[in-house]
C-alpha cells in the first residue's frame, strides 16, 4: 500500500501542518507569513491527491496571490521597518494550549472514529467543466450573489482607504496640469 | 506521462523489471532537466540578444569582444556571477534572503511544465493549464515581497511593494485577455488551446484572425502582460533612476543570477502564453506538422513554435528600449481604468460572439460563404 | 420539486429591486459632485418600499424550492423578508435625522445598508449550505462597514474591528460545521442533510456540527457566549447602525436558525413539532442557552452608565426570550419567536430613535445626561418610557403579549423553570429600564434648555409608539399572521 505516492502523500501532510504550526507560534509575523505560504502550498497538494486540480490551483492563486500578499503588505505598510517590532506575541500559553488540545482531540476523535461515506475508487478526471456547469446551473445564485458581495466589499474598501475630510475626492491621483 | 512510461516500460526490454512509478519519476527528472536547460540557456542568450537590440536602437555597437560578435558574452558573464562573492548584508533577515530567489524562479520556472513546444512536446500537459500558469506566478509575487523586505533596504522594500502591486493589479487583465482564446477551444488546457486553431491553411484558424475581439485581446494581453512581468515600460519596481534596481539591488553573483534568470523566464512564458492562445501556438503556416511522423513533425512544430515566441521576444525587447517608463501612479490607472474594463467588455464581445456565430470565426464564415 | 434558475426569477422580484437599488446608488455616487445629498437615502427609501411591495405579492403557504434548491419561497420567507425590509425602512428614516451621519458619505452608508438587506432577505429564504453561508457573509461584511462608518471616531473603529474578528472566528467555526455535515450526507441542500442524517447513527459528529453551526448563529441573534463583540459594537457603531443590528440582522438570524434547525432535526410530521434525533437531549441544550442569554443579559445591563451599551444588553437579553419558543422546535413556539419579533422590531427602533434624537441635541448617550428630559423634550420622553416599558413587557403594552406567548409554549410543554428564570430576569430588567424613566421624569435637568424635535421625526415616532400600543390590546392579526408564516417549506 505504501507506494510512492503515498510517501508524497504524508510529506505533503506534515509540510502543511508543520507550517500552520509554525503560523500559530512563531514570534515574528513576518515568519509567519512565510510559514502560511508553505501551509497553503500544501493544502494546494492535498487537493491534488484528492483530484481537485482546479480547486489546487485556485487555492494557489486566491490565497498565495491574494491573502498572503495581502498580509504581507498590511505588515509592511503599518510598520517602521528600521525599529522592528513585528511581533506575533503569545498570551495565555498553556491555556491555550489545553484547550486547543482538548478540541484536537475531539475533533480528531470524530474524524477517525465517524464512518463518513466514502465514494469508492477516485478516478483522476479533470473537474474544470464540471465545476463551471454547476457555477451556471445548479450554484448560479450563489454565484451571483458572491458578486454582490465583493462589490459591497470593494466598495467598502475604497471608503475606508479614502482620506477623510474635504479633499474627499483629491487631486493627488490626477494628471498634473 | 505515466501512460508514456507504461508504454516505455513495454517497449523496451531492458527495463522491463524496473517499477512503472522508478520510469515514471526519472522521466520527470528529465524533463525538467531538458526545460531547465532551455531556461538558462535562453537567459543567457536572450540577455546577449537584449543588449544587441539595446545597442542598436541607441545606435552603439553593444557587447563585441568575447567571441564572434561578443556571442559569447553570455558565458562570460555566466561566470562572472558564479564566481562572485556572495553577499548578504549584515543587516539582513539571512533566511528569506536566502529564500526569495529560488521562490521567485520557481514561480517563474514552475509555468514551463505546461508550455505546449511542440505536436507531443509538453511536460505535463494539465487540464488547467492556462489557470496552472496563472497560480504558479503568484509564487513570483511573494517571492519579491520576500526579497524586499529582507534586504533591508529602502529600495528595495519600496521596489518589492511596488512590484507586488503591479503583479497583482495586471493578474486581472492578463487573466482576462486570455480567457477568449479559453472560450473557443472550451479547454484550459494549452495543448487543446493550440489545436483548436489548426483551422483553415494553419494560419487563418489563429485566434488572432478569430473575430475583432480576438485580434484585440492579443494585444491587451501582450500589453498587460508584459506589465505584469515589470518589463518596460512598466518597470517602475526597478526603475534605475528612482530605486537603483528595486527588490534586487541587494544582490549580487548566483542569487542575483536567479532572478536574472527569472526575468527572462518570464519573459519567454509571456511570449509562448501570446504564441500558444493566439498565434496558432505550433501549427506551421500552409502545412499540417501532426500528418509528418512524430519525429519530424515534433521538431518541425517546435521549430515553429520558437520562432513565433522569439519573435515576440524581439518585439518586447524593442518596446522595452523605445518607451519612456509610467509613473506608479498612471501604472496603476492603466490597470485598473483602461485595461480592466477593456479586458471585461472585449470578454463579452467574445462571448457574444461565440453564441451569435455558434463558435464559427471569421475565416471560416467567409470559407463556408465561398463554398 | 426545485423550479429551475429562470422560472424561480418572477418570485424574486423583491430581491432584484433591493439589488438594482444598490447598483443605482453606485451609478449615482459615481454620477454626483455632493457626497450629503439626501438623493441616495430618498432613493433607497423608494426601492427598499419598493421591494416591501413586491414581497407583499408573493405567494405565501407551504411553498416552492427556487433556484435549483438554494432558497425556499414559503411563508416563513416571505415574513421574514417583509419584517427586515420594514426594519430597513425605519432605518433609513432614521439614518436621515442623524447629526453622526450627516458630514459622511451618503450613498456608501445606504448601499451597505442595502446590501445587508439583501443577505437578510436571502439569509431568511436560504436552503443550502452554500446560499446559507453566502448569504451570511452578505449581511455580516457590509455589517462590520457600517459598524466603522465613523471613521475618525476611536470608538466606532473599534467596534468594526472587534465585529470583524469575531465575525471571521464564528463563521469559521460555522464553516466547519458544515463541513462535517457534508461529509456525513455529501450533499450540500438541507432538506437531503436532514434525510442523509436521519439514515445514519454518527451521533458525535451531528452533535458537533449542530455546535459548530450554533455558533455562527448565536453570533447572528448575540446569544450567550457569543455575545462579547455586541455591546462594544452597539456602543461605538452610529446610532443608527446599532438600531438596525439589533433587529435586522438578529431577526435574519432567527430565521435562519429556526430554517436550519427546523429542517435538518425535526421530526418530518412536524405537528408535535418534536427533535428528530434523542440520542442528545436538545430541548435542554438549548433553554440552558435561553436562560444563560437572558440571564446574563439582564444582570450585566444594570450596572449601565451608556444608553446604547444598555440597550446592547437589553437586546441579548431579548435574544434570549426569543431563544425559549425555540427551545421545543413546535410551530406554537415558533409562533411566538416570530410575533415577538415583530413587536420588538417596532419597541426597539423606536427607543433607538429616541436615543438618536437625544443625542442630535445634547452630543451624548450618557443616561445621566437625560436628566429632566421628561420637562426638556416630553413628546420624546413620553415616547421613550413607553418603549423602554414594552420592552420590559409590562401589560398594556405589546411587549407583554409576545412574553405571554413565549411563556405560555414553554409551560404547555412542562419547561417550568425556564418560565421561572425568564420571570425573574424580567423583574430585573424593569430595574433598569425603570432607572431611565426615573433619571427623565424625577431628576431635575442639568440644563433647561428646550430640545426641539423636529416634525418629521415626531410623525416617525407616532408610527412607532402606535403599534407598540395597539398591538398590547389587539394583537388578534399580527398572530394570526405569524402563525400563518410557521409553514415552512417542507422537503
Amino acid at each position: 500500500m505504501t507506494g510512492p505516492a503515498d510517501l508524497i502523500f504524508y510529506f505533503v501532510a506534515a509540510l502543511t501542518v508543520a507550517s500552520a504550526i509554525l503560523v500559530a507560534t512563531l514570534p515574528n509575523i513576518i515568519y509567519s507569513a512565510v510559514a502560511l505560504l508553505f501551509s497553503f502550498a500544501g493544502v494546494a497538494g492535498l487537493y491534488v491527491f484528492v483530484s481537485a486540480d482546479f480547486l489546487a490551483a485556485t487555492q494557489v492563486l486566491v490565497y498565495v496571490g491574494g491573502i498572503l500578499i495581502l498580509i504581507l503588505f498590511a505588515v509592511f505598510l503599518s510598520n517602521r521597518i528600521s525599529t522592528v517590532k513585528i511581533s506575533n506575541p503569545v498570551h495565555f500559553n498553556w491555556q491555550a494550549a489545553l484547550l486547543c488540545l482538548a478540541l484536537f482531540g475531539v475533533l480528531s476523535y470524530t474524524a477517525v472514529s465517524t464512518k463518513f461515506p466514502v465514494k469508492p475508487g477516485l478516478s483522476y478526471q479533470p473537474t474544470t467543466a464540471e465545476i463551471g456547469e454547476l457555477l451556471m446551473t445548479r450554484y448560479l445564485l450563489p454565484f451571483e450573489v458572491a458578486s454582490v458581495l465583493l462589490l459591497a466589499a470593494l466598495i467598502g474598501a475604497a471608503l475606508l482607504s479614502r482620506p477623510e475630510g474635504e479633499k474627499e475626492r483629491s487631486a493627488d491621483m490626477e494628471e498634473p496640469k | 506521462m505515466e501512460a508514456l512510461a507504461r508504454s516505455l516500460v513495454s517497449a523496451v526490454p531492458a527495463i522491463a523489471g524496473v517499477p512503472l512509478w522508478t520510469v515514471t519519476l526519472l522521466m520527470m527528472v528529465l524533463s525538467a532537466a531538458v526545460l531547465l536547460a532551455f531556461a538558462l540557456t535562453f537567459g543567457g542568450l536572450g540577455s546577449y540578444v537584449l543588449r544587441k537590440v539595446a545597442g542598436d536602437i541607441q545606435v552603439r555597437i553593444g557587447p563585441n569582444r568575447v567571441g564572434p560578435y561578443g556571442l559569447l558574452q553570455f558565458l562570460a558573464d555566466g561566470a562572472k556571477l558564479l564566481l562572485k562573492e556572495d553577499i548578504i548584508p549584515a543587516k539582513a533577515d539571512r533566511f528569506l534572503f536566502i529564500l526569495a530567489p529560488y521562490l521567485v524562479f520557481v514561480g517563474s520556472f514552475a509555468a514551463f511544465v505546461v508550455l505546449p513546444f511542440g505536436v507531443g512536446l509538453t511536460a505535463s500537459d494539465l487540464n488547467i493549464g492556462v489557470y496552472y500558469v496563472m497560480a504558479v506566478t503568484s509564487l513570483v509575487v511573494v517571492g519579491i515581497l520576500m526579497a524586499g523586505w529582507a534586504s533591508n533596504n529602502k529600495w528595495a522594500l519600496l521596489g518589492g511593494m511596488r512590484a507586488a502591486a503591479q503583479i497583482v493589479s495586471y493578474e486581472i487583465p492578463v487573466g482576462m485577455a486570455i480567457m477568449p482564446a479559453v472560450l473557443i477551444a472550451g479547454s484550459l488546457s494549452l495543448q487543446d488551446i493550440v489545436r483548436s486553431q489548426g483551422g483553415l491553411l494553419g494560419i487563418f484558424g489563429w485566434n488572432l484572425f478569430h473575430n475583432p475581439f480576438t485580434f484585440f485581446s492579443f494585444f491587451l494581453y501582450f500589453t498587460a502582460a508584459q506589465a505584469e512581468t515589470n518589463q518596460t515600460p512598466f518597470d517602475i519596481p526597478e526603475a534605475e533612476s528612482e530605486l537603483v534596481s528595486g527588490y534586487n539591488v541587494e544582490y549580487s553573483g548566483i542569487r542575483y543570477a536567479f532572478f536574472f534568470l527569472a526575468e527572462f523566464g518570464d519573459m519567454f512564458v509571456v511570449a509562448a502564453l501570446a504564441t500558444a492562445c493566439f498565434l496558432g501556438g505550433w501549427h506551421v503556416p500552409f502545412f499540417r506538422a501532426e500528418a509528418l511522423p512524430a519525429l519530424w513533425g515534433n521538431l518541425l512544430s517546435l521549430a515553429v513554435f520558437l520562432i513565433k515566441a522569439f519573435a515576440l521576444v524581439l518585439v518586447m525587447m524593442w518596446v522595452r528600449w523605445t518607451l519612456p517608463r509610467l509613473r506608479v501612479d498612471q501604472l496603476m490607472r492603466m490597470s485598473w481604468k483602461y485595461l480592466v474594463p477593456l479586458t471585461f467588455v472585449n470578454l463579452l464581445g467574445v462571448s457574444l460572439w461565440l453564441l451569435i456565430f455558434k463558435g464559427k470565426g471569421i475565416p471560416a464564415l467567409i470559407a463556408s460563404l465561398i463554398g | 420539486m426545485f423550479l429551475g434558475n429562470l422560472e424561480s426569477l418572477k418570485y424574486f422580484l423583491p430581491e432584484l429591486a433591493i439589488t438594482a437599488t444598490i447598483l443605482l446608488l453606485v451609478a449615482a455616487h459615481v454620477a454626483s459632485k455632493n457626497r450629503r445629498s439626501a438623493a441616495p437615502a430618498l432613493l433607497s427609501l423608494a426601492g427598499v418600499g419598493a421591494s416591501l411591495l413586491l414581497v407583499g405579492l408573493l405567494p405565501g403557504g407551504p411553498g416552492t424550492s427556487l433556484f435549483e434548491g438554494m432558497v425556499a419561497l414559503d411563508g416563513f420567507a416571505v415574513f421574514f423578508k417583509a419584517l427586515t425590509a420594514l426594519a430597513t425602512i425605519v432605518v433609513v428614516a432614521m439614518s436621515m435625522d442623524s447629526a453622526e451621519l450627516k458630514d459622511k458619505s451618503q450613498a456608501e452608508y445606504y448601499i451597505f445598508l442595502l446590501s445587508v438587506l439583501l443577505g437578510m432577505f436571502l439569509l431568511a429564504a436560504a436552503t443550502d449550505i452554500v446560499m446559507l453561508y453566502l448569504s451570511l457573509e452578505l449581511v455580516s461584511i457590509p455589517s462590520y462597514l457600517l459598524a466603522g462608518y465613523l471613521k475618525g471616531r476611536a470608538r466606532s473603529t473599534e467596534a468594526s474591528m472587534k465585529y470583524v474578528v469575531y465575525g471571521a472566528t464564528a463563521s469559521g467555526v460555522m464553516i466547519y460545521g458544515f463541513s462535517l455535515l457534508f461529509g456525513l450526507t455529501g450533499t450540500t441542500h438541507i432538506g437531503e442533510i436532514g434525510r442523509g442524517l436521519a439514515l445514519g447513527k454518527a451521533t458525535l459528529p451531528m452533535f458537533l456540527a449542530a455546535a459548530m453551526v450554533t455558533v455562527g448563529f448565536g453570533y447572528k441573534i448575540a446569544a450567550v457566549p457569543f455575545h462579547m463583540w455586541s455591546p462594544d459594537v452597539y456602543e461605538g457603531a452610529p446610532t443608527p447602525v446599532t438600531a438596525f443590528l439589533s433587529v435586522g440582522p438578529k431577526a435574519a438570524g432567527f430565521a435562519v436558525l429556526v430554517r436550519f434547525f427546523y429542517t435538518v432535526f425535526a421530526t418530518p410530521d412536524a405537528a408535535a413539532g418534536m427533535w428528530k434525533f434523542s440520542s442528545v437531549d436538545w430541548p435542554l441544550l438549548f433553554a440552558v442557552l435561553s436562560a444563560v442569554t437572558m440571564t446574563v443579559g439582564n444582570l450585566v445591563a444594570i450596572n449601565q452608565k451608556n444608553v446604547k451599551r444598555l440597550l446592547a444588553y437589553s437586546s441579548i437579553a431579548h435574544a434570549g426570550y426569543m431563544l425559549m419558543g425555540f427551545v421545543l422546535l413546535t410551530p406554537v413556539g415558533l409562533r411566538a419567536i416570530l410575533f415577538y419579533l415583530v413587536v420588538y422590531l417596532f419597541m426597539n427602533l423606536g427607543a433607538f430613535y429616541v436615543v438618536i434624537l437625544v443625542a442630535n441635541g445634547t452630543r451624548s448617550e450618557e443616561i445621566s445626561d437625560y436628566s429632566g428630559l421628561g420637562s426638556r423634550a416630553p413628546f420624546a420622553a413620553v415616547a421613550l418610557s413607553v418603549f423602554l416599558f414594552a420592552l420590559t413587557g409590562i401589560p398594556p403594552f405589546s411587549g407583554f403579549i409576545g412574553k405571554v406567548y413565549l411563556f405560555a409554549e414553554v409551560i404547555n410543554r412542562g419547561v417550568y423553570w425556564l418560565a421561572v428564570v425568564a420571570a425573574l430576569n424580567s423583574v430585573v430588567s424593569l430595574y433598569y429600564y425603570a432607572r431611565i424613566v426615573k433619571v427623565m421624569f424625577l431628576e431635575d435637568p442639568r440644563e433647561s434648555a428646550v430640545l426641539p424635535v423636529p416634525a418629521f421625526p415626531r410623525a416617525m415616532l407616532c408610527l412607532l409608539v402606535l403599534p407598540t400600543l395597539v398591538l398590547g390590546v389587539y394583537w388578534e392579526p399580527v398572530i394570526r399572521v405569524a402563525a400563518d408564516s410557521v409553514k415552512l417549506l417542507a422537503f
